[in-house]
């Protein structure tokens, strides 16, 4: 009998104090290819910030996160392509220059800043910038991880691939360049002239390097 | 030795402890919400879509409690009075257990009607939940304990019972619980009559229903209750609404006896500048936060907020448990439900309620540190409100902007200011340390406009609302078919339910029964 009211009254009380004084398991980030990189190049946990750029694991590449702002990174500039003396020189918006804007004033300023500790920014290929493409992307929302690239518009982004053919209503300005459409990830070729937003990359930086270690 | 009891007393008996141990369950759950001793010990307690079966359970429960009270009734009438002087301890259990019992059932259901002031009712209901839990120890444990495993085989093995007698009373009840359950579920929205209106009638969205077109409508008051803040939890909703063929307009009133409007600000300390908040760091914030209000539309009326409320710390397998354990709005089926969330601060001055919806739930963002499960915006082109700080810490925060001139900061002086606690995006400039010079104790605020309002599909309500003398005042309006896939279609059939916030991030009000639509033929 005793045994009963010990299995009856006792045991349910023990679980219920054991229940209540219960704390649930710290939650922790789950692994992700993608690192957050301080503006120095140090490596961040995935719920850190603030954070000027990404290194990916799976392709050793860093890229520059944008911001709002209105410095160099911030996510509403816009970029005519031109490099190399090839394109359309100064017909993007951006407040950090005195004309306006083209990819070869951001790169030179990312450069000159070391962002990320990293000196050879450039404009990514479009394989390198359509590895950033997500297939589930939220609905209505870039397709892009927005929580490592926030600021990410549902527009169109540079590559490096210029000098190609253009098509339809662009024919008749004979060539442009490839860039990716972050609504839903397509390659696109449009004209030097046109304004479009940018994000570098870098390769064999020490940020991912040491972020892999 | 006590003879085995008859098939007939088995079954109910058994139905009665299934149904009032599931009923205990489910609605300890659901005290979860509200109630932080209850929530110390939410890990045994059931998690999911818990609404359905509370009050599945409670309906049988209820059968059962009718079928015992018949029973008794027939004994009175025959005069066979219970002796009370020379009750003993099990019969004098029994009696007060099912008096609890029916206090339980009967204020459980007046709540589930939406009946007079449901925090009061719901604390009679809570208390007699607490009882009925005493009573499962103080009438089955103290068997258990005197007689053993004997107690075990009188209740659970019947003594000879013809069998087409026990097949007949098995079908019996099981229909009438099936056809009850289906005529609750059926039956039990209140009906909203949209009014038809002539397409040129002009509504002016500014939270004062003052039109002509609203006097024509039909009111209907809904009581809430269940939220943080107000008073005991509790507001009184009434909605009129309005259609004219493309769009439809719902005027919507809730008592609420404070404006807040001070939403996380930003404190100037010693350390720098923080925000101020008490819970937003678990995503609960219910101090410094601002009023809100939600409506949540469907093609389902299914209970718990047509099925999308699923309760619990993580209710859903495989993915993160969430930081308040209070659960996740998701849709099981995949099905879209529409949600739109007008905010005093964010959304109020763009004229707009947050356009939101809930589906199935979303893959996991490593990133983010909240998981929403189901619930997400709506996209847009542009336009946006962010907060005025780079990135969220409990301690110190940089702010993304600051005023050029302290003057603009004068109207914050105390976070009791009636001040528009909004910052237009170009009235303020980048932050940079040579430029604060804010002393301790300065307030400002943490919403920033970065334009009027948002384009695209997260626009798609436009709403406006004033608070005035202890009520807000809304005015809504959304064209009746958006034709977004993540938008519903509103006709006729279409359910709604409604929450209110009062200075609270996540804690709502809720209401049990859906709303259900009926559109007026166009005039």
């Amino acid at each position: 009998m005793k045994f009963r009211a010990l299995l009856v009254f006792v045991l349910p009380a023990v679980i219920l104090v054991a229940a209540a004084l219960y704390s649930a398991p710290q939650q922790v980030p789950q692994p992700h290819h993608l690192t957050k990189i301080d503006g120095s190049g140090k490596a961040l946990s995935a719920w850190s910030g603030p954070w000027s750029c990404v290194c990916d694991d799976r392709t050793q590449l860093l890229w520059e996160v944008k911001t709002d702002d209105e410095g160099i990174h911030d996510g509403y500039w816009t970029y005519s392509w031109y490099q190399y003396e090839q394109g359309v020189a100064n017909s993007g918006d951006c407040y950090f220059e005195k004309a306006r804007c083209d990819t070869e004033d951001l790169i030179r300023h990312t450069n000159r800043q070391k962002l990320c500790g990293a000196e050879n920014w450039r404009l990514p290929t479009t394989d390198e910038l359509q590895s950033l493409v997500i297939a589930d992307p939220i609905p209505g929302h870039p397709a892009v991880d927005t929580d490592y690239f926030p600021r990410t518009k549902r527009g169109d982004y540079w590559t490096s691939d210029g000098n190609q053919p253009l098509q339809g209503v662009y024919q008749y300005l004979k060539r442009g360049s490839r860039a990716i459409n972050f609504i839903n990830g397509d390659a696109v070729t449009i004209p030097y002239r046109n304004a479009a937003f940018v994000r570098l990359v870098a390769d064999n930086s020490n940020a991912c390097h040491k972020a892999r270690q | 030795m006590a003879k085995n009891k008859s098939f007939s007393w088995i079954l109910l008996h058994g139905a009665a402890i299934a149904t009032a141990t599931l009923s205990l369950l489910t609605g300890l759950r659901i005290a979860t919400l509200s109630s932080a001793p209850v929530a110390a010990i939410e890990e045994l307690l059931p998690q999911g879509q818990v609404h359905s079966a509370h009050f599945f359970s409670a309906a049988i429960l209820t059968l059962v409690a009718i079928l015992y009270c018949s029973r008794h009734a027939g004994q009175l009438l025959c005069g066979r009075l219970p002796d009370f002087t020379r009750m003993h301890y099990q019969k004098a259990i029994i009696w007060l257990g099912s008096l609890v019992l029916l206090i339980s059932l009967g204020s459980g259901w007046l709540l589930f009607s939406g009946w007079g002031q449901s925090a009061q009712l719901r604390t009679w209901h809570f208390t007699c939940a607490l009882a009925l839990g005493a009573y499962i120890f103080l009438h089955g444990g103290v068997y258990f304990v005197r007689s053993g495993r004997r107690a075990l085989t009188r209740i659970l093995l019947p003594a000879a019972s013809p069998l087409a007698r026990s097949f007949f009373v098995v079908a019996l009840l099981s229909t009438i619980i099936l056809f009850g359950w289906q005529a609750l579920t059926a039956r039990s929205p209140y009906q909203l009559l949209v009014a038809a209106m002539p397409l040129a009638t002009p509504i002016h969205i500014d939270g004062i229903a003052d039109e002509k077109a609203w006097t024509e409508s039909t009111a209907l008051a809904v009581n809430t209750d269940g939220g943080a803040n107000f008073i005991d939890g509790q507001t009184r909703v009434s909605l009129r609404a309005l259609h004219n063929g493309e769009e439809i307009y719902f005027h919507i009133t809730w008592q609420d006896p404070t404006e807040s409007l001070v939403h996380l600000p930003l404190k100037k300390t010693a350390s720098g500048w923080q925000v101020q908040q008490q819970g937003f760091h678990h995503f609960d914030e219910t101090r410094y936060y601002e009023d809100k209000f939600a409506l949540l539309l469907s093609d389902s009326c299914t209970f718990g907020a047509a099925g999308t409320a699923h309760l619990g710390r993580k209710p859903l397998e495989g993915k993160p448990a969430n930081w308040h354990g209070k659960g996740y709005h998701y849709s099981d089926t995949g099905q879209v439900h529409d949600l739109w969330h007008w905010k005093a601060v964010r959304t109020n001055d763009m004229y707009l309620a947050d356009d939101n919806h809930i589906g199935a739930p979303y893959r996991v963002r490593p990133g983010s540190r909240r998981y929403t499960a189901g619930y997400l915006q709506d996209g847009k082109e542009s336009g946006s409100y962010v907060m005025n700080w780079h990135w969220y810490k409990p301690g110190a925060v940089v702010p993304k902007r600051i005023p050029g001139s302290p003057d603009m900061l004068t109207p914050y002086r105390n976070l009791r200011s009636d001040a528009d606690w909004v910052i237009p995006w170009f009235d303020y400039q980048p932050y940079s340390v040579e430029e604060d010079s804010y002393p301790p104790g300065t307030l400002m605020p943490s919403v920033i406009y970065s334009s009027n309002r948002f384009e695209g599909d997260r626009a798609d309500v436009r709403a406006r609302a004033q608070w005035q003398d202890g009520y807000w005042s809304m005015e809504m309006v959304r064209r009746l078919d958006t034709g977004s896939p993540l938008d519903i279609a509103i006709d006729s059939g279409v359910c709604l339910w409604v929450s209110a916030f009062d200075r609270a991030q996540v804690a709502h009000t809720r209401h049990t029964r859906a709303i259900r639509l009926a559109l007026e033929t166009t005039k």
